[in-house]
């Protein structure tokens, strides 16, 4: 129990104000606080903001539901079609191009057929959702050809501080980044597909002003 | 025929405690009214999260107060019903009412 004027933890109020998703935050956070002064403990206040905190995100999740389809199609479709998009550089023909289409060919065709593969089940999904707008399909398409193409960039520059890679077991003629285990390539894998449909699809809106509260908490 | 608004437990009673309280409906008053008149102890971020579908569904508006020193210099943001609100509450209640009646079960009749 606390008295009637002590503050709560200064932590738990910057996660309510920077890590909480929604729109009603400050009030939330107004009647935790107005709550935890009529006598709640600490860890009431804690178990509060973690339960905004994740009710928040599901709410998040539910609403952007076609964005994370896409994000999860878009990882999990190279599992299936490496092999099919495997041969697309020699398909093109890539030796015979000139710089820089030949490098293009080379290096972003399997990528980007790839970020293209997952592109319907964004539209399926913003089209279920009444949301489907051409413009915001080309956006996401656009903005993640150009995170695919600077990530692969990224880790070929990586790849050449010998310091940085290890050598593959069982196939001694690949490397990889040692700071890029496998599990944080997928989760910046997911995080280009999930950032692209975010901004692709989000159109700018036009807010109210509202006045905002003195936070002296 | 406007389109129907479907609502989930938890969206009918936190708009049933918005109606209730009327020009005092914030968040605070709200979990009150779910303990003392559901038994509920609802987390208050579960509460805005309701009261933010239901505003988005139109069937309640916001508007928000004065600051107070009491909650740290944050302002409180009241609910209220919208027409559209008290619409579907009515229908709720009367598909609920139909769903219930005739059942032995629940009237204390055997079976």
């Amino acid at each position: 129990m606390n008295s009637g004027e002590s503050n709560p933890p200064r932590s738990a109020l910057w996660l309510l104000r920077h890590a909480c998703p929604g729109s009603h935050n400050q009030a939330l956070t107004g009647d935790l606080v107005e709550k935890f002064r009529q006598g709640r403990s600490i860890g009431w206040f804690w178990k509060q903001v973690l339960i905004a905190m994740a009710v928040g995100v599901l709410g998040d999740a539910r609403r952007n539901w076609p964005h994370i389809s896409y994000a999860i199609a878009g990882t999990v479709i190279p599992a299936f079609l490496w092999k099919t998009v495997e041969g697309v550089p020699a398909f093109l023909h890539w030796w015979d191009l000139r710089w820089p289409l030949s490098q293009m060919a080379f290096e972003w065709s399997r990528g980007a057929l790839l970020a293209l593969a997952a592109l319907p089940v964004l539209a399926v999904g913003l089209m279920i959702s009444r949301e489907f707008r051409w413009v915001s399909l080309f956006r996401t398409a656009v903005i993640n050809l150009a995170l695919i193409t600077l990530g692969h960039f990224l880790l070929g520059y990586l790849d050449t501080f010998p310091s940085l890679t290890v050598p593959v077991p069982g196939n001694p003629d690949l490397r990889r980044i040692v700071i890029l285990p496998p599990p944080v390539i997928k989760l910046l894998f997911i995080s280009s597909f999930l950032v692209s449909a975010w901004l692709g699809c989000t159109s700018p809106r036009r807010t109210t002003p509202t006045a905002g509260p003195v936070d002296n908490a | 025929m406007p389109k129907r608004s479907y609502m989930g437990e938890m969206e009918l009673m936190v708009l049933l405690a918005v109606v209730r309280l009327g020009d005092d409906a914030y968040g605070v008053p709200i979990s009150d009214e779910l303990l003392h008149l559901a038994g509920r102890e609802v987390a208050l971020g579960s509460i805005y999260a309701a009261l933010d579908r239901l505003e988005r569904k139109g069937l309640v508006t916001s508007l928000l107060g004065e600051p107070t020193p009491e909650r740290g210099g944050r302002a409180k943001r009241y609910f209220r019903v919208t027409p559209a609100g008290v619409r579907a509450l009515k229908m709720t209640r009367k598909a609920l009412t139909s769903l219930w009646s005739g059942i032995p079960l629940l009237e204390g009749r055997r079976l």
